[in-house]
């Protein structure tokens, strides 16, 4: 029967910090499978590849095999065996009230623990029509990417954010999807809600997007959960309805979306 | 594998899982919801200062149905509005017997629309007798908690480990921590809203400082009258120093306060006080504090 100790200790040996190269961000990961899966959140995998590294001391460059921005999650190989990884629970049982444990490197300080209850589950405002978990533990920057786990120990969710105080994380089962599954289709534009809907800032020359007569400027009709939706039906071309200069003409764009590639 | 820490955390969920029903998301506001507690059939207590409109409030039940409710009364002194709802087969919130030891575990239910029931843990920190809040108004026990009341939490229901409410949860009674409302308190502000639609506090309109007299008997002076006051009317001057009042010695204007909530508005009492050194006594009738806006 493991103790409170035994358990926090099993979870800080499988959390990791995950540090850019030449910066000085950086955040923690979780070590998901033995053979060198490492999870984080997508906000904090920034490059393409990273320094990963583990509780004992041990360094490895990562690599971002897979990630799903709107789930700001990401995953990493690194070149390394008979990691200590970590369970991982069923956030979909998870009850409010229910202890959980937050383990991550806020502001520096390597495996710092911070225990709480979860607060409530369910979708946030401005964060899409998902399920986020919300708990009542104390983060800080660096806690990005780490472990919440229930009181065995399983990994619950990967903490994201803090909004009003509140601990926000992904559940683990939509961490869990990403593995399976690998990134999800992605149009590859950065968007910034505007009045009529959704200004194009930018578009990736290497996304799916690139190929579409969408364009830098360009305002996309409807919200963010609309695109999420439309995203999330599996349809292999997307339409989308936009308009330029003319606020009155509403034009039409085709992007072909990318299939899911596996995360190995 | 179990633990110790698995067994109070199943336990923990149980109590929010059995006492969520009692707990109602309330729109009163803009931007942030609050909460508030099924206390009696068809009635539901909230914190005061969640309360931004009088009119069309809404509240979010435990099935997700959302439903009107009307405003029967506020009390800002003790930070309890008082709303009614037609649903009036819903049960009440079980209370506890008795106040709580300081030590023992407490959670915080809230409701929202949007992620139904939500719950924050922690102790009870320090309880203690009667109090006055700063807004003026008596509470039973002061209870101090150690847990987070987070914005849309406020007015929810503070609970033991057996679903018992210790209380209604404010975060703007003390300026260090939340505060549990007592269940006593709680009772006593639902019945005077419920009878009468507002909480009535008597006031003799005096301003007044505590001095000390040359026979180290203290009391209390009076600094400033309120024009056509009851204080004013019974023939109070500025300059008197007040010593008892109903028969009681007065020392601190906290006792003032408290004796006009045993002497009802329209009711009179007796003041003694010193005047240029001669002791006179006088009788004021109670009146009502006019309500702030």
């Amino acid at each position: 029967m493991a103790g409170f100790g035994e358990v926090a200790e099993a979870l800080r040996r499988a959390t990791v910090e995950v540090r850019l190269p030449e910066s000085r961000g950086g955040g923690s990961g979780v070590i998901w499978e033995s053979d060198g899966l490492v999870l984080t959140n997508s906000h904090v995998a920034r490059a393409e590849r990273l320094q990963v590294d583990l509780w004992d001391g041990r360094h490895y460059e990562g690599r971002v095999t897979a990630r799903d921005p709107r789930r700001d999650v990401a995953a990493i190989r690194i070149a390394a065996r008979d990691l200590p990884a970590v369970a991982a629970g069923d956030s979909s049982a998870l009850r409010p009230g229910e202890l959980v444990i937050a383990i991550g490197s806020p502001l520096g300080f390597s495996g710092a623990l911070s225990t709480g209850v979860v607060h409530s589950v369910g979708p946030i405002a401005g964060m899409g029509r998902a399920s986020w978990i919300r708990a009542s533990v104390r983060l800080a920057p660096g806690n990005s990417g780490g472990p919440l786990a229930d009181a065995l120990g399983r990994v619950v969710g990967l903490n994201t954010a803090i909004v009003n105080g509140l601990g926000v994380a992904l559940p683990a089962n939509a961490a869990a999807r990403l593995v399976r599954d690998g990134s999800p289709p992605m149009l590859g534009v950065t968007l910034q809600p505007v009045q009529s809907g959704l200004l194009v800032l930018g578009v990736d020359p290497r996304g799916a997007a690139a190929a579409s007569s969408l364009r830098a400027g360009d305002i996309l009709l409807g919200s963010y959960e609309e695109l999420g939706d439309a995203l999330d039906a599996g349809d292999e071309v997307l339409r989308l309805r936009f308009l330029r200069g003319d606020a009155r003409r509403v034009r039409e764009a085709y992007v072909r979306l990318v299939p899911r590639a596996e995360a190995a | 594998m179990a633990n110790e820490l698995a067994a109070l955390s199943d336990e923990l969920a149980a109590v929010v899982e059995r006492t969520k029903r009692y707990v109602a998301a309330v729109d009163a506001r803009p931007r942030f919801y609050s909460s508030g507690v099924f206390w009696r059939p068809g009635v539901i207590v909230t914190a005061e200062h969640t309360i931004r409109r009088e009119e069309e409030i809404s509240v979010t039940l435990a099935d997700g149905a959302q439903v009107a409710a009307s405003l029967a009364g506020r009390d800002p002194s003790t930070d309890i509005a008082v709303l009614k709802v037609e649903d009036s087969a819903h049960e009440a919130i079980p209370k506890a017997g008795g106040p709580p030891k300081p030590g023992q575990i407490a959670l915080n239910l809230g409701r929202s629309p949007d992620s139904g029931v939500n719950a924050t843990m922690g102790i009870v920190s320090a309880v203690g007798g009667e109090w006055r809040t700063w807004r003026g108004g008596r509470l039973d026990h002061y209870i101090r908690l150690d847990l987070t009341v987070y914005p849309g939490s406020s007015g929810g229901a503070v609970v033991n480990t057996a679903g018992e409410a210790l209380g209604i949860s404010t975060s703007v009674l003390s300026r260090i921590a939340a505060l549990a409302i007592p269940t006593g308190s709680v009772d006593r502000v639902v019945d005077e809203i419920l009878a009468r639609g507002r909480v009535t506090r008597g006031y003799l309109g005096v301003g007044l400082q505590r001095v000390e007299l040359p026979d180290h008997q203290r009391g209390l002076i009076v600094l400033s009258l309120e024009p056509e006051g009851p204080g004013a009317r019974a023939g109070l001057l500025i300059g008197d120093i007040l010593v008892a009042l109903g028969g009681v010695p007065v020392a601190e204007t906290d006792d003032i306060q408290g004796l006009l909530e045993t002497h009802g508005v329209g009711s009179g009492i007796e003041a003694e006080l010193v005047r240029g050194g001669t002791a006179r006594k006088l009788t004021i009738t109670v009146g009502e504090r006019p309500r702030r806006n």
